[in-house]
C-alpha cells in the first residue's frame, strides 16, 4: 500500500515538472502593433535602483509607444553577464556601461556610432564630459549618465588636532607631502617629523592612496607623465616624468605618509582609510562623498595638487550610455529617446543628482543650487576640475594593462624592487598587451 | 584511571580550541552585521558594535524584494535537491550495476565533465536556454540537476558499489526487475549518502552565484545571492547590510545540516549480511 502511494507521488511530481517545463518553455512574448520594445540593461545598487524605476515610469509616459524592457544586475555580474550576451547575440539594445568599458566594447564593434545624433540634437557646450567618450578618430561612441571626477578630499578635524592649515588651490605635490609629514601619527600618538615615530605602527596615514584613479595616474598625469600615447596604443611609460613622480610615490609610502598596496588590506576595503578616519586626505572621485558622509566626516573638498611645472589633472570616469549596433531601425531611434530624455530633461537630472553618486551631465544642473548646496561645503572644486580633466587612458584592453602596470608597479611600492627596474617591467608588460590587441 | 582522564582533558581542550577557532569568522559576521557604517569601517577594527544596531536587519528588508529572492532561492533549491537525487542515482545504479557496452569509458567521460570549469560552459549554455526561451525563469537553474550532474552521479555510485551483490541476487531470485532493485533495495540502502547528496546540492543551489547572474534578468525572478549582491551599487558598498542579509540567507542552510544530521552519524549502511 505503502510503496503505491510513492509510485504515484514520483509519477506526479514527474508530471508536474513536465509541464512547469513546457509552460515555461511556451511563453513567448506577445508584440503589440506599432510599438517598440526597448531592452534596457543596467547595474544599479538598491537605492539607485528605485530611482532608475522612477525615471523608466516617466519615459514610458512621455513615449507610450515604446515599452522598455529593464535587465537590471549587481555591478560586477553585470558586465559578465553582458558578455555572454554579447557572444550569443542577445545583448540589450541599450545599456549603461562603465566609462572605461566603453571602448572596450566600441572597438570591437559591439556598439553605435553615436557621432552624428549627438551632433544633431545634444549642443556640446550644455554638457559635461561628452568628450571623454571621443575616440582618437573623433567618434563617439556613448552619452555619459553621470560623471566621476577626482579632486583632493581633507579631514578637518584631522587638520584641526595637528595644527595645520587647510589645503589650498595653489598646492602642488611637495606640499601636499610636507603635511602629510604633520599628519601620519603612529599609534603612540607621534606625528612622522618627530625623530621617535615609528613607522612601523601607524595609526593614521596623510593621505591613502590606491590603484589608478585614486593612486598613480593622477601623480603621474600631473608630473607630465602617463602610461600611453595620444593614440593609445604605444606604452609611454619609461620617461622622466613618470620617474620623477613614481619617486615622489615611493619616497611616501616608504615613510609610511600613504599606506602600500599591503598596508591597504588591514582595512574592511581598499576605500575604507578615510571614510574611517585612518586617513587625513584622500584623492577621491564624486562617488566618495556618499561614505564620507555616511561617516559623518567634518570634511572637504579642493582641487587637486599642481605638478612640479605647475601642470594639474583630474581623473575622470564617465559612466555612459551606450547603444548596441544591432539596434536598428525604430528600435535604435527608441534607444537615443532615452539617451536623450537622460541627458536633456532637466528633471531627470536632478532626479538622479539627489541619489548624490555622480556629477550631473548637464552643466545648468550641476551648477545649480540644489547640487551645489550639502556637504562638502566646496562641491564648486568638482565642477572647476573639468578645466584640467582627462580619462584614465582608457583603451580597447584597459582592464589588462592596468592589471600588468599594478603587479609590476606594486613591487616598487612594497620596496622589492627599484623604481627603475619596476618602470622598464611596467613598459614591456603593458607593450606586450596593447601589441595582442592592436597590432594585426 | 589517571592517565584517560589526563587524555579526555587534553582531547576537549584541543576541541574546545578549534571550535573556537571556526567560531571566530562566524562571530566577526555576526558582529559586523551588527555596526554602524562609521563601526563597520573602524580602523583598528572594533569587536564589538556599540551601540547595537539591530534596524540593519530591518533596513535589509526594505532594500529589497527579499521574501520574493527567498521564494525563488526555495523554488530553485527544492527542485534541483530532487532532481539531483533521481537522476544522478539513476546513472548511478546503471553504471554501477547494469551491464551496457562502454560502460567505463562512457563513465570516464562522464568524470572528465567534471574538470570543466562553469565559466566555460555558461555560454553555450546561455545560447541553450535561449533558445528554449527559458532565459529569465528559474527553469534554467533547476533543470540541470535533472539531468544528472557528474558529481553527483560519482557519488551515488561508489555508495552503489559498496553494496554486496548478494542483496541483489537474492532479490532477482524473488523476481525483482533492475528498477525494482534499484528502488527497493538500493535507495534505502543508501540513505546517509542521499543525505550527503542533498546538502552538497542544496548547498550550491542555495549559494550559486554565476548561472542566475547570466540567466535571470529581472528583480522579481532574482535568488538570494544575487538579491544580497544587488545590493551593493558601483560606489556605494552598503556593506553593513550585506552581511546582515547573509548572515540571515544563512539559516536554511543550518536548518538542513540540523535535519540531515542523524544521517551523517549513521554512516555507511549496516550490513545485514553475514
Amino acid at each position: 500500500m505503502k510503496s503505491q502511494y510513492k509510485k504515484w507521488g514520483a509519477l506526479l511530481l514527474a508530471i508536474t515538472l513536465l509541464s512547469a517545463l513546457l509552460i515555461s518553455g511556451c511563453s513567448t512574448k506577445g508584440k503589440g502593433g506599432g510599438d517598440v520594445e526597448l531592452k534596457l540593461g543596467f547595474y544599479s545598487s538598491a537605492q539607485s535602483d528605485e530611482k532608475m524605476q522612477e525615471l523608466i515610469a516617466k519615459f514610458q509616459e512621455k513615449h507610450p509607444n515604446i515599452k522598455i524592457k529593464t535587465e537590471s544586475s549587481p555591478y560586477n555580474q553585470f558586465f559578465q553577464k553582458l558578455d555572454t550576451q554579447i557572444a550569443a547575440e542577445s545583448a540589450p539594445d541599450v545599456w549603461l556601461s562603465d566609462g572605461v568599458l566603453v571602448p572596450k566594447y566600441a572597438e570591437r564593434g559591439v556598439l553605435k556610432d553615436l557621432t552624428e545624433w549627438i551632433q544633431r540634437d545634444l549642443k556640446a557646450d550644455d554638457y559635461y564630459g561628452l568628450e571623454f567618450n571621443k575616440d582618437a578618430a573623433g567618434k563617439y561612441w556613448g552619452v555619459p549618465q553621470g560623471i566621476q571626477i577626482a579632486v583632493l578630499y581633507y579631514n578637518k578635524d584631522m587638520f584641526d588636532e595637528a595644527q595645520i592649515e587647510y589645503p589650498t588651490e595653489a598646492w602642488n605635490w611637495d606640499d601636499l607631502k610636507a603635511a602629510a609629514e604633520k599628519l601620519t601619527k603612529d599609534a603612540n600618538g607621534k606625528y612622522a617629523i618627530d625623530p621617535s615615530f615609528d613607522k612601523n605602527k601607524i595609526s593614521q596615514y596623510g593621505l591613502t592612496f590606491f590603484s589608478i584613479t585614486e593612486g598613480w595616474m593622477t601623480v603621474l598625469k600631473s608630473y607630465g607623465g602617463g602610461v600611453l600615447n595620444e593614440t593609445l596604443d604605444q606604452s609611454i611609460i619609461d620617461s622622466p616624468e613618470n620617474k620623477a613622480a613614481l619617486d615622489w610615490i615611493v619616497d611616501g609610502m616608504q615613510r609610511e605618509l600613504l599606506p602600500t598596496p599591503s598596508d591597504l588590506k588591514s582595512f574592511q576595503s581598499n576605500m575604507a582609510p578615510f571614510p574611517s578616519k585612518a586617513a587625513a586626505m584622500r584623492i577621491g572621485i564624486y562617488a566618495r562623498t556618499i561614505d564620507a558622509n555616511a561617516a559623518g566626516l567634518n570634511y572637504d573638498v579642493t582641487l587637486l595638487p599642481k605638478g612640479p611645472e605647475g601642470k594639474r589633472f583630474s581623473p575622470v570616469i564617465a559612466n555612459s550610455w551606450v547603444i548596441n549596433k544591432k539596434a536598428e531601425g525604430a528600435v535604435g531611434e527608441a534607444a537615443w529617446e532615452w539617451v536623450k530624455f537622460w541627458a536633456t530633461e532637466d528633471e531627470v537630472q536632478k532626479e538622479w543628482a539627489s541619489l548624490g553618486e555622480a556629477v550631473p551631465v548637464k552643466k545648468s544642473v550641476a551648477n545649480s543650487e540644489q547640487f551645489l548646496s550639502g556637504s562638502p561645503a566646496n562641491k564648486q572644486a568638482f565642477l572647476d576640475s573639468f578645466e584640467f580633466a582627462g580619462t584614465l587612458d582608457v583603451n580597447a584592453v584597459w582592464s589588462e594593462w592596468v592589471g600588468k602596470f599594478n603587479d609590476s608597479i606594486n613591487r616598487a611600492f612594497e620596496g622589492e624592487v627599484s623604481v627603475e627596474q619596476a618602470m622598464k617591467q611596467a613598459d614591456q608588460e603593458v607593450q606586450k598587451v596593447l601589441d595582442e590587441f592592436y597590432k594585426k | 584511571m589517571k592517565l584517560n582522564r589526563f587524555r579526555k582533558g587534553v582531547g576537549y581542550a584541543v576541541i574546545i580550541f578549534s571550535s573556537l577557532i571556526m567560531i571566530l569568522p562566524f562571530l566577526t559576521t555576526l558582529f559586523n552585521s551588527l555596526k554602524t557604517y562609521a563601526q563597520y569601517t573602524a580602523f583598528p577594527p572594533k569587536w564589538f558594535p556599540s551601540p547595537i544596531q539591530w534596524s540593519n536587519y530591518s533596513e535589509v528588508w526594505k532594500l529589497g524584494a527579499f521574501e520574493q529572492y527567498t521564494i525563488n532561492s526555495v523554488i530553485v533549491t527544492v527542485l534541483s535537491v530532487c532532481g539531483a537525487l533521481i537522476s544522478c542515482s539513476m546513472v548511478a545504479f546503471a553504471f554501477a550495476r547494469l551491464r551496457f557496452p562502454f560502460k567505463n569509458t562512457l563513465f570516464m567521460i562522464v568524470l572528465g565533465t567534471m574538470m570543466i570549469p562553469p565559466v566555460v560552459l555558461i555560454i553555450p549554455q546561455f545560447v541553450i536556454f535561449k533558445s528554449l526561451y527559458m532565459l529569465d525563469t528559474l527553469t534554467p537553474l533547476w533543470i540541470i540537476e535533472w539531468l544528472a550532474q557528474p558529481f553527483g552521479i560519482f557519488l551515488m555510485r561508489q555508495a552503489f558499489l559498496m553494496i554486496p551483490k548478494d542483496y541483489e541476487e537474492s532479490a532477482k531470485l524473488d523476481g525483482c526487475n533492475p528498477f525494482q532493485i534499484y528502488w527497493k533495495i538500493f535507495l534505502p540502502m543508501c540513505k546517509p549518502t542521499f543525505a550527503t547528496l542533498a546538502v552538497f546540492t542544496f548547498m550550491t543551489k542555495w549559494n550559486e552565484i554565476l548561472s542566475p547572474a547570466i540567466f535571470l534578468t529581472s528583480k522579481e525572478n532574482f535568488t538570494l545571492p544575487i538579491g544580497i549582491l544587488s545590493m551593493a551599487g558601483q560606489w556605494s558598498g552598503n556593506e553593513q547590510y550585506m552581511v546582515a542579509a547573509a548572515l540571515m540567507s544563512l539559516i536554511p542552510i543550518l536548518l538542513v545540516f540540523l535535519f540531515a544530521e542523524k544521517y551523517f552519524v549513521q554512516g555507511t549502511n549496516s550490513s545485514g549480511i553475514k
